[in-house]
């Protein structure tokens, strides 16, 4: 009987370890080696190791918004204009970025013209042109299509190309975020249209998971699901081929610290600030790039006045909050003096931040002064202020990170010691992001303080979620403004703002809306929410940029030390 | 007649050794023998008088107290454990936190027992298409495996249940959702154990008596058969609380667990996660503690286990 | 024999399609998968409609269930938003073996899982014979030595081993063996991953990176495996026959691992046997912690997302399997023993 036992179990292990063998995603690339067959790369072989703390779910344009699928883009595909470490656009797939000087924007800026490089084209030697910018538009707003968004592509009328290497998009309304949201990669005509026609929908399109055409600098190889991607020099890329042979990603989602210390990898991403001292320690270079980002609290004002707590109303009640809280100390002591605190929605566009406001200063003295001055006193000798009745009692909620607990736990202390007691929630992410429809907490106006990182729609400065119609009910399940505050004034700056295509105008208009912020106290910044990578000594000449992560990986190289 | 005591003695002088043991006292005596449940036993007293009577020198502002200036620290005269990441006292908190965490360990075998003890009862008891049903569900409940039933439990009660204040101390709501799913998730091993004891026990010629004299079912289920079967009970429940424990550092460490304000073992091991190397101390004395809690049990356990065996090989 | 397997199978039926509604009406009230489909924003409203309408999420809970078991290529699907529907739809449901697509990232299920599976049973099923074999030895060795310093040495450890959260083990073996070894020029271990990417997927990378995950999870098991094997074979060793063997004059040797280990193997058999389809499950928290690619890190990442497709066709495929195990276990013990018979 045991003999019988250990043969079976013998079976089993030889058996999984055969199964193992034929596991995997293995598509078929085209001319490379499979990697079981190679036994150590020959050291003239140039790789990058890169690592992920977290898998794209796919790679396609459209279908995604990770930013891991992002930044993967720069390496097998392009976008009609990329954004370098300073954030400024540069043109790529078109001859240059289309403005009101050169004739790519119309007077009435509804109508965009833009001119392609003769020279671009795919892997297999097909060009790029117009008509695979008309395919992608079509793509995106097809209704049997799954794609994550189809903004900004639902804004667009027409697109047109009078000739193989010219796109005439018309919008409906003047659209001003045009820059930063088109173009997002492209879809490749010749390969998807016939899988479109066939199938009546692109969502299962093999190309989607394995792009074996690309217009990059490098094509992909090989992706082992829940493992690593490989990516290999594209042969027939239209620019200067990279220097590097091939790029590894690995998908590591609790121990990146612990592979770049053990130096199995040359760029690290996503790093928590926890690990930064002991990446330092191990001779790591430790970069940020702004990404429009910045972790700030939110409070629920409701016009109305029926939900929340009547306290935060009152503008000198929000005020005194943001005095009573060390915000300084927090982005020292928590993130070890790597980020500073944003004064401005608009921190990272100074172009919209002119005049820069200034932060609120830390004076828990003056916080209390305005709380008196402003009716709430401690009349029960609770420890907590009152008025009318009402305790000054807020809900304060945020997702679940380590990051923000603490936060949490240390601004509850600062406003406690100006007499506001504060109840802390931490909820799961798609709990805490769930719609009104949903019966999200914070879209039903449960949460008092809301605390989330967030920006304008970068590298552009639109913003939307202060709309008055944006305001959720049971007839609009999916409304974002969750503070249920309808400013008029704000209201009609933010709808105005997004239809200036006039750069001169737009600023006008947003910098009142950043003194109305500043003044209102509608948001407080916490601290700014770079991108964080760690670098390894043998990388050398990449840039990283907020929108287009990897954006000159075709110039970086390894250099052995 | 005569004294009927001293005849016997003078008659059967041999016979009669010692006074007959109650189950009881035969059972303290076994465990009396069994060194590591003693070990156990003490231990967990200690444990309690850490986690309880400490509250009499250390009060919850102490370990709430938090202060950038002095975050991870490593253990000095000052900061016996060292602190944390935003200044708080590692001991105020294990101590808190240990409050939590061992009631969480009862509670939820208490919610676990209530229900493993109803649902074997019925089906034992009654049997026929009663037994079946429950039977059949139990099996249900018990062809998933623990941890993927205590994430897919933790994510649907996650943020359905708000913060409470008892008796001036703010518990956050995930404390109640831990306690619930725990028990939901392992009432199932006591039940088929509780069913197997009533299947036995129905057929007694004491249940056939009181059927008889018309005592009601209920009666006869809680007051005569349930506790003649008190000794796997008990057992069970005793583990129950290691792997309550236990259950709940896991849950925590994947995030899900019970989430701040509250402390509690479990969430101080995950709050050391990226502190591994830099700050041991964070997850040392949590961990130390949950080990010393949980493996006491465990021999408790043990003990209870071979001193209410009837076999009874070691008398 | 043919009537009572023929019997336990249709009784397993049922019995799936209660988990499968128990835990379908679990997975329905997790949160949005929608909420966060914008990446690190909120959806916006404009792409939740539609997103809502085209993963078939706007459906009552009993449609979207019916949908998954049975298809819907036998109804039409509302695409285009006008509220009719008018496109057939392509799923063939559960029970024609489609497990649908997954919410998140659109691969087919059933591909998804496949593509872990092989990766899970290696780990799970080398863990389970290290766990098997070790328990054996020290569970045997403590009976035959019981109460000696041996078997009390070793009981205490494998009470610690089996007290102790495994996310401390793994996190701790992981810093000594990979991190501290490698620092102080030790030979050492790897610290994530199933292989080297630029070796590739080699048995030796494979085994290489195997160790300490198996040993991890071997820790906490061994414990509990040695003490139930230990109490079998104490049980057994008392019973009269062994003691007649013994007065017979049979060696020891013969006694302890022909008579008394055959007759102690029927209820570890049985429990190794019932444990087998646990291991389909993984390890969910030594998977992430070594960034092992199988199915409990699959169910981690997709249950965190939502994604209800992918987390019922991890429960259910683990469910059918212990199904399965179960009468094959009920079989095999019937076997074993002479005295059982069904029918």
């Amino acid at each position: 009987m045991r003999k019988s036992l250990l043969i079976v179990v013998s079976l089993l292990v030889a058996a999984s370890l055969v199964l193992s063998g034929c596991g995997g995603k293995t598509p078929a690339p085209t001319g490379t080696v499979q990697p079981a067959v190679t036994a150590v790369p020959s050291p003239a072989k140039k790789v990058v190791t890169i690592i992920f703390p977290q898998e794209f779910d796919t790679l396609g344009p459209l279908y995604t918004d990770m930013w891991f699928a992002w930044a993967t883009w720069q390496l097998y595909l392009a976008w009609a204009w990329e954004f370098d470490e300073n954030n400024e656009p540069f043109p790529k797939l078109v001859t240059e970025i289309p403005s009101a000087d050169n004739g790519g924007i119309s007077a009435d800026g509804t109508v965009i013209t833009m001119h392609l490089r003769d020279d671009i084209k795919w892997s297999d030697n097909v060009p790029i042109t117009a008509d695979d910018f008309i395919f992608t538009w079509q793509m995106a707003v097809s209704q049997q299509n799954t794609v994550s968004s189809a903004y900004p592509y639902d804004h667009i009328a027409d697109v047109s190309a009078p000739d193989p290497q010219t796109v005439v998009i018309t919008f409906a309304e003047p659209f001003a975020p045009w820059l930063a949201t088109l173009w997002h990669g492209i879809l490749p005509k010749h390969i998807l249209q016939p899988i479109y026609d066939a199938e009546g929908t692109l969502d299962n399109a093999d190309w989607l998971k394995n792009p074996t055409v690309g217009c990059g600098p490098f094509l992909l190889a090989e992706w082992q699901s829940g493992s690593f991607a490989r990516f290999e020099r594209n042969p027939n890329y239209w620019s200067t081929p990279a220097k590097i042979d091939e790029v590894f990603i690995r998908f590591v989602p609790e121990a990146q610290k612990e592979a770049l210390l053990a130096g199995d990898a040359d760029l690290g991403t996503y790093i928590p600030y926890s690990d930064v001292p002991d990446l330092e320690n191990a001779g790591l270079k430790i970069v940020t790039e702004p990404n429009g980002y910045n972790e700030g609290l939110f409070f629920l004002d409701d016009t109305s006045g029926k939900l929340g707590n009547p306290g935060l109303r009152d503008v000198n009640v929000r005020k005194a909050i943001v005095l009573a809280i060390d915000r300084d100390a927090i982005n020292r002591d928590l993130h070890y003096g790597l980020t500073k605190v944003p004064a401005s929605f608009w921190d990272a566009l100074p172009y919209y931040n002119d005049p820069p406001l200034t932060n609120y200063p830390y004076d828990p003295g003056q916080a209390k002064a305005l709380l008196d001055a402003a009716g709430w006193k401690d009349s029960n000798g609770d420890g907590t202020r009152d008025k009318d009745g009402v305790e000054l009692v807020l809900q304060y909620g945020t997702s679940i990170s380590k990051d923000r607990q603490d936060t949490q736990a240390v601004i509850q202390q600062d406003l406690a010691a100006v007499g506001i007691r504060v109840e802390i929630q931490s909820l799961d992410a798609d709990i805490f992001l769930a719609t009104y429809g949903e019966g999200g907490p914070a879209a039903k106006g449960q949460i008092d303080i809301m605390e989330w990182s967030d920006g304008p729609v970068f590298p552009d400065a639109d913003i939307y979620y202060w709309l008055c119609s944006e305001i959720p009910s049971a007839d609009n399940p999916q409304g974002s403004n969750w503070f249920y505050t309808c400013d008029q004034k704000l209201n009609d700056l933010v709808a105005l703002q997004s239809t200036q295509v006039d750069a001169n105008a737009r600023q006008k208009t947003i910098s009142q809306i950043n003194q109305l912020f500043y003044d209102q106290i509608y948001w407080i910044g916490l601290w700014q929410d770079p991108d964080v990578y760690a670098v390894g000594p043998r990388l050398q000449g990449e840039k990283f940029s907020g929108v287009t992560p990897f954006f000159n990986i075709a110039d970086w190289d390894i250099v052995n030390p | 007649m005569e004294s009927t005591p001293n005849k016997i003695a003078v008659l059967i002088p041999d016979e009669l050794e010692t006074p007959p043991l109650s189950l009881g006292q035969l059972a303290w005596r076994r465990f009396r023998r069994h060194k590591p449940a003693i070990l156990g036993s003490v231990i967990i007293v200690l444990l309690v008088l850490y986690a309880f009577g400490s509250s009499l020198f250390i009060s919850e502002a102490d370990a709430n107290r938090k202060d950038l200036s002095s975050r991870l620290l490593p253990p000095s005269a000052a900061h016996p454990f060292g602190t944390d990441t935003i200044g708080r006292d590692i001991l105020a908190r294990t101590v808190y936190g240990g409050q939590i965490s061992l009631l969480i360990g009862l509670t939820a075998v208490m919610v676990e027992t209530g229900l493993g003890i109803l649902v074997g009862a019925l089906a034992g008891y009654y049997g026929g298409a009663i037994d079946s049903l429950l039977m059949r569900i139990t099996e249900a409940m018990l062809n998933i495996p623990e941890i993927f039933l205590l994430i897919v439990m933790a994510k649907y009660f996650g943020g359905k249940i708000p913060n409470l204040t008892i008796l001036g101390r703010e518990y956050s709501g995930s404390v109640v959702v831990i306690v619930v799913i725990i028990g939901l998730t392992s009432w199932m091993y006591l039940a088929r154990i509780v069913r197997a004891e009533f299947l036995s026990l129905k057929e007694n010629d004491f249940v056939l008596a009181a059927r008889a004299t018309g005592t009601p079912n209920r009666e006869i289920i809680f007051r005569h058969i349930l506790p003649n079967s008190i000794a796997p009970i008990l057992v069970s429940a005793t583990l129950g609380v290691a792997n309550a424990i236990l259950s709940e550092a896991y849950i925590s460490f994947l995030g899900l667990g019970v989430q701040a304000p509250t402390a509690t073992w479990g969430n101080m091991i995950d709050d050391a996660n990226r502190y591994i190397e830099t700050a041991p101390w964070m997850w040392f004395f949590p961990g130390l503690l949950i080990l010393l809690t949980v493996l006491s049990i465990n021999f408790l356990g043990d003990g209870l286990r071979d001193a209410l065996d009837p076999r009874g090989r070691t008398v | 024999m043919t009537r009572y397997l023929i019997r336990r199978l249709l009784q397993g039926i049922p019995l799936l399609l209660i988990i499968s509604f128990i835990l379908f009406a679990l997975m329905m009230n997790m949160g949005d998968p929608v909420a966060n489909m914008g990446g690190r924003r909120v959806t916006r409203s404009s792409d939740y409609q539609r997103l809502k309408r085209q993963l078939g999420l706007d459906k009552p809970i009993y449609i979207q269930y019916l949908y998954w078991l049975a298809g819907n290529d036998w109804t039409k699907v509302d695409m285009d938003g006008d509220g009719v529907g008018e496109t057939p739809g392509i799923r063939l449901g559960v029970l024609r073996g489609d497990f649908g697509t997954s919410l998140v990232d659109r691969s087919p299920v059933l591909e998804l899982i496949g593509e872990r599976i092989p990766n899970t049973l290696i780990l799970m099923v080398a863990a389970e014979v290290l766990i098997v074999l070790g328990a054996l030895v020290i569970g045997v060795y403590s009976a035959l030595r019981q109460y000696s310093l041996l078997d009390h040495t070793v009981t205490a450890l494998s009470f610690i081993g089996y007290s102790m959260p495994i996310f401390f083990v793994a996190m701790v073996s992981m810093y000594v063996f990979a991190v501290l070894f490698k620092r102080w020029g030790l030979p050492y271990l790897p610290t994530v991953g199933m292989f080297d990417p630029q070796v590739g997927e080699t048995l030796g990378q494979v085994a290489y990176h195997m160790v300490l995950p198996v040993v991890t999870m071997s820790v906490v098991s061994l414990a509990s495996y040695s003490r139930y094997i230990r109490s079998t074979m104490l049980d057994v060793l008392h019973q009269d026959y062994i003691r007649t063997a013994r007065s017979k004059g049979l060696n020891s040797r013969t006694v302890v691992f022909v008579h008394a280990l055959k007759n102690a193997s029927l209820p570890i058999a049985t429990v190794v046997g019932l444990d087998l389809p646990f291991l389909l499950g993984g390890a969910v928290v030594t998977e992430r912690i070594f960034a092992w690619p199988g199915m409990g890190r699959l169910f981690l990442d997709h249950v965190s997302r939502g994604d209800t497709p992918v987390v019922m066709g991890i429960l259910m495929l683990v469910a059918v399997a212990v199904v399965i195990f179960q009468i094959i276990t009920d079989i095999v013990y019937a076997w074993l023993d002479p005295r059982i018979r069904y029918d």
